[in-house]
């Protein structure tokens, strides 16, 4: 269960991987001039660049057992920009990305900049920003800053996938209906075990070294109108992919079925919580919007008892 | 502070693009174009002193991903090939999806081997140096020249931690059941405990190397260095590969497609 979203050449049409190229170098381009400006040593936050790269290498190496055969692993993209910030740490997940490619073929070179743009840009700093949001939503501290980092490590695995899936389907080298089912399927669960371990990483880091991550997380939860403000973008934001995901309807496997004629000889569940993700009595979008938000909201749920739990083990 | 012998890439940097692009540019199905690009790859391959047929095993990695396009076989419904029932399920074959498969496994396949060459006659501090004085920021060039000198170092590191791990927790089941370590967030947590850790001493090592680097007399930017020396003949041979361009897109536009 190795996540491999690095897409290799020849996958991505030339135009979608040039369109990617060009986005990606726009926002590396604002990482860099945003690192400039902060007010740290220049040479020694380039060492530290240079040598959390060599540091993310090295992690993906983690893994645990989940089964026999099966086993979870470590992406770093969240962690990458709870650790050094996210315009750094999307800079240092596009180095790795590129050295990747170069030295390992993991990932091709015309398809870089969309391989970038999946898992540093979206990954790393679309994820930290949420890590961070999410973490004021939840009332900041250690309880908040799990919760974040968390569902931020799962948002970002599920994204990079669905995104990858949909630059394949563009490209016309996959069919969306069956592709995106497929791998968010399995990326619901390879994110849990990024969410867990980048949990693991950052308590470990908060408990011995609580300074090093001081500057890089909010403290305290935000005010109240700003924590309402920040927990609808977040929310819109989960709920406008859910919905983009939903939409790719009829649901893939649903339309596999379809096709071959076996709809009709499957049988529902005995009782269904929201059946075809919609909410009885409300038909079309809002429906599916809706019933979006509430797998959001269970996902969340978890998610803070989740960090509850590992709050509480921490100050045990 | 990093000094190696670079030498300049930048030629072959372009070539290898360009040669990339010319590929995914090829249509779908213009299997004679692929062959005619293989068999020029291979020839490169073996001028350069490259086995043609180790490049094309290692090649193979690629090929996994092609997962993701095996769904065009039964969903696409031109050019249907085979039709039949199997058991309750009546199932079709594109024609048309099993072109697309092909061709993107061939271009996937040939696009890495033409890295391949790159990397195998250009070692990488001269493809990040090359890259340099081809505009690649400072920051970033600098940042990858560390990666690359730490990489061995972190991962030899993350393996003795793995090793650690193993023989105290959290074993796979089945290679050593009575040590399988607790429930699975549990497993977890200890990963991830070992990446904080490793993040942890990353961090320490990355203070005594700017330390070092400050007394030594680095000041401002470190530097990376640029190319020792340039390559007189860079115009031409950028030349050559805009031709290869030209020519592959050619051979896909004239040669007959199946």
């Amino acid at each position: 269960m190795r996540p491999n979203l690095h897409i290799p050449d020849g996958f991505l049409a030339p135009e979608v991987s040039i369109a990617l190229w060009i986005a990606t170098a726009v926002v590396i381009g604002i990482a860099l001039r945003r690192i400039a400006t902060e007010r740290t040593n220049a040479p020694a936050r380039t060492v530290l660049m240079g040598i959390a790269g060599a540091f993310i290498f090295a992690a993906q190496m983690f893994n645990f057992p989940v089964a026999a055969g099966t086993s979870g692993h470590l992406l770093g993209g969240v962690l990458a920009g709870v650790l050094l910030g996210p315009w750094a740490g999307s800079i240092v997940m596009a180095t790795v990305i590129g050295i990747q490619a170069l030295l390992f073929q993991d990932g091709g070179l015309l398809v870089l900049g969309a391989n970038i743009f999946n898992m540093g840009v979206i990954g790393t700093l679309g994820g930290s920003l949420v890590a961070r949001a999410t973490s004021e939503v939840f009332g900041g501290g250690r309880r908040g800053q799990f919760v974040g980092v968390g569902f931020a490590a799962w948002l970002s695995v599920m994204a990079a996938a669905g995104l990858t899936t949909l630059q394949l389907g563009i490209s016309g080298t996959t069919d969306i209906g069956i592709g995106l089912p497929a791998m968010l399927g399995t990326h619901a669960l390879i994110g849990v075990g990024e969410a867990l371990i980048t949990i693991g990483a950052i308590g470990f880091i908060s408990a011995s070294a609580p300074d090093i991550l001081s500057a890089r997380t909010s403290e305290r939860g935000a005010s109240a109108p700003r924590r309402i403000a920040l927990g609808s973008v977040i929310a819109l934001i989960t709920v406008s992919l859910a919905a983009l995901f939903a939409s790719a309807s009829p649901d893939g496997l649903e339309r596999v079925a379809e096709d071959l004629g076996f709809l009709d000889q499957g049988q529902g569940p005995a009782f269904e919580l929201l059946p075809d993700y919609t909410i009885p009595g409300l038909d079309g979008t809002v429906s599916t919007i809706l019933a979006g938000a509430v797998g959001v909201a269970v996902v969340v749920v978890i998610l803070l008892l989740l960090g509850r739990v590992a709050a509480r083990r921490r100050s045990a | 502070m990093i000094a190696t012998g670079r030498q300049d890439a930048r030629a072959a940097i372009v070539t290898t693009l360009l040669v990339t692009l010319a590929v995914a540019l090829l249509p779908t199905g213009s299997y004679l174009a692929y062959l005619l690009v293989w068999l020029a790859v291979a020839t490169v391959a073996a001028l350069s002193g490259i086995a043609p047929g180790q490049l094309a095993r290692r090649a193979l990695v690629a090929l996994p991903f092609v997962v993701a396009a095996l769904p065009l076989l039964f969903t696409r419904s031109d050019e249907i090939i085979w039709a039949g029932e199997l058991g309750a399920i009546s199932l079709s074959v594109s024609g048309a999806g099993l072109r697309i498969i092909l061709t993107t496994a061939l271009k996937a396949w040939i696009s890495v081997q033409v890295a391949l060459i790159l990397v195998k006659l250009y070692p990488i501090e001269s493809i990040v140096g090359s890259l340099r004085a081809l505009k690649l920021p400072d920051t970033i060039a600098t940042s990858a020249g560390l990666t690359i000198r730490y990489l061995d170092l972190l991962r030899n590191e993350a393996t003795r931690m793995l090793r650690a791990r193993s023989s105290r927790s959290a074993s796979p089941i089945g290679e050593t059941r009575e040590r399988a370590g607790g429930s699975i967030p549990w497993r977890a947590r200890v990963t991830g405990n070992l990446a904080g850790a490793l993040f942890l001493r990353a961090y320490a090592r990355a203070a005594r190397v700017e330390e070092a680097a400050t007394a030594r007399g680095a000041r401002g930017s470190l530097s990376f260095g640029g190319l020792q020396q340039t390559d007189p003949r860079i115009v031409q041979k950028a030349a050559l590969a805009l031709a290869a361009f030209a020519l592959i897109s050619a051979g896909g536009a004239l040669l007959p497609r199946f």
